[in-house]
């Protein structure tokens, strides 16, 4: 096998993207530890945010919280449609036309931007219902965001178990709806529930809905539902915005990623679970 | 039948979920229609092609001047100027990953590329404005250093990972068998990459992009802080300009509900979401034809 010159350059092409790739994460990364690092405290995760402009002292609790009500009540209301549309797709409607249907439906969903469902949520929830801004308008506009993010994965976590399951359970007589809920589920339970914090993870970080629906610049995030709340994504946009104060933004974007890649790595050591069981 | 409170059972669960699963993918159709209809008065009154193609956004004058043939522009640049930076990094790591990479350092990599797409938008956002806007103040002497090309540079970072994740899963599923023949053949593990198994994985390849492309279009916050949010009709990449998510996140919350601005907010987002469908939908089409070729 002799190399040639543009063996040599497409191998340098392949090379450095690979390893550019692991070196942007890593600068981002170490960047925000070293900006902002050093303002992460206990005070800063505990306090309320105060001084003026408001957010140059204190800290980001009302927003650590607000979140946490946005991404809890998004999953409480996109849990049982997902769940139930993952089941129909996989158990009950394989090559059907209505599930092929529904398929194109979630896989277009997945591809509306959010802010679109921001817009939507905005006009139903917000002005027409009568909620304001709200964490009410702020949960639905998240949950419809991440409701094809839990049906995909839900659903590919139930086809990935052994045909033979359903097949046996079949032939021995078995109710289809025992074999789900007795087999079929208990084995997907890694699975999905990877799918599920990938979803919480991606409704932690996501702005643009919220922004016009739910997000305050104060607010004490109580949780009641008729409420607008602060969120750590608005919250950081503000403080870059408004150039409140630049330390506390990078302390911010700091929480809001260690956040939402702990639940992104907890939903990978989970996949890597399901597949250990499916083998 | 033996039982027939089972079999009933059974059919009541079954419709159950059959009808969850239909009401609530409907959602998607409930949304379009629902925004198709609080933009309906821009349509009958001002015209969809008046809409489109005027260049002058002034909601609040009387007459109200809207078109978003501006907006339009700005999307088109940054979410293609994405592309055409991610493309290249994108596909090169992917056949990295799939092909030339050592084991360990692939097992680094994957995780690490998942990782990249959980990093929020917001976040990126502030990291391109807080550093590269700045570096390109400081470096080229400017008033304010956002630009299409910045919002582009960031976004490029952001669809890399949906690059590789898609193209490496169509480099792995074709057939072990070309490389085993190339081997045999002698050929050059970069040459067979090029010429056999690029080429056959095609599809998926040119699937990925128009992926990544979608969602570049449809990206709100990273383009919002970086973009210089100017209503103008932008001239090149290093002009400044506000895409149409931008324009929306901004003015929703001070546009009074049910008046003409509001209304074509709400057109504008139509329109967003048609661009976004519509490019999904072509490349349905160009991939089947292509499919049918081979």
């Amino acid at each position: 096998m002799k190399k040639t010159m543009i063996d040599y350059l497409l191998m340098a092409w392949f090379w450095s993207s690979g390893l550019l790739i692991l070196v942007i994460l890593l600068a981002i990364i170490v960047y925000l530890i070293w900006r902002g690092g050093a303002f992460v405290n206990l005070e800063f995760i505990l306090e309320s945010p105060s001084g003026f402009p408001l957010g140059t002292e204190g800290g980001i609790f009302p927003a650590i919280k607000g979140t946490l009500w946005l991404i809890l009540l998004a999953l409480v209301l996109s849990i049982v449609p997902g769940l139930m549309t993952a089941i129909y797709l996989s158990e009950y409607g394989r090559s059907g036309r209505l599930a092929a249907f529904i398929s194109l439906l979630v896989q277009s969903m997945a591809g509306v931007p959010s802010i679109i469902t921001g817009l939507f949520v905005y006009a139903l929830g917000v002005v027409t219902l009568g909620w304001g801004i709200s964490l009410l308008a702020g949960g639905l506009a998240l949950a419809i965001m991440v409701f094809p993010v839990i049906v995909v994965s839900s659903r590919n976590a139930l086809l990935a178990i052994d045909e033979n399951y359903r097949l046996v359970a079949s032939s021995l007589g078995v109710s289809k709806s025992y074999t789900l809920y007795r087999i079929i589920l208990p084995r997907a339970i890694p699975g999905i529930l990877a799918g599920i914090l990938l979803a919480l993870g991606y409704a932690a970080g996501a702005t643009a809905p919220i922004m016009v629906t739910a997000a305050a610049i104060i607010a004490s995030s109580s949780g009641a539902l008729l409420e607008p709340v602060m969120a750590l994504p608005y919250h950081l946009y503000i403080l870059f915005t408004e150039h409140s104060s630049i330390h506390h933004a990078y302390a911010t974007a700091l929480v809001l990623v260690c956040l939402v890649l702990f639940l992104n790595i907890l939903a990978l050591s989970l996949s890597s679970l399901q597949e250990r069981i499916n083998r | 039948m033996i039982n027939l409170g089972a079999e009933l059972k059974e059919k009541i669960i079954s419709f159950i979920i059959i009808g969850a699963a239909t009401v609530s993918s409907l959602l998607l159709l409930a949304m379009l229609i629902y925004i198709l209809r609080e933009s309906w008065p821009i349509w009958s009154q001002i015209g969809v092609s008046a809409f489109l193609t005027g260049s002058t956004w002034r909601p609040l004058n009387t007459p109200p001047e809207i078109g978003i043939l501006s907006m339009i522009a700005s999307t088109m640049w940054v979410a293609g100027g994405a592309l055409l930076i991610a493309a290249p990094l994108g596909i090169g790591c992917a056949v990295f990953l799939a092909e030339f990479a050592p084991s360990s350092l692939a097992a680094v990599l994957r995780p690490v590329v998942n990782m990249l797409t959980g990093i929020p938008s917001v976040v990126y956002g502030f990291l391109g404005a807080a550093v590269l806007v700045k570096f390109f103040e400081v470096k080229f002497d400017l008033a304010s250093g956002e630009s299409l090309f910045a919002a582009s540079l960031i976004l490029a970072i952001m669809v890399i990972p949906f690059i590789i994740a898609n193209s490496e899963a169509a480099l792995r599923s074709v057939a072990s068998e070309y490389r085993h023949a190339g081997i045999a053949l002698g050929v050059s593990k970069p040459y067979l990459t090029m010429r056999v198994l690029v080429p056959l994985a095609r599809k998926g390849m040119l699937g990925a992009l128009v992926l990544a492309f979608g969602r570049a279009m449809g990206e709100t916050m990273a383009v919002l802080m970086l973009a210089g949010n100017i209503l103008r009709f932008p001239g090149s990449w290093f002009d400044k300009g506000e895409p149409l998510a931008a324009l929306i996140a901004l003015e929703l919350g001070s546009s009074i509900p049910g008046s003409f601005h509001y209304q074509a907010l709400f057109a504008a987002g139509l329109v967003l979401v048609v661009m976004v469908i519509a490019v999904n939908a072509v490349i349905n089409l160009l991939l089947n034809r292509i499919q049918n070729e081979v």
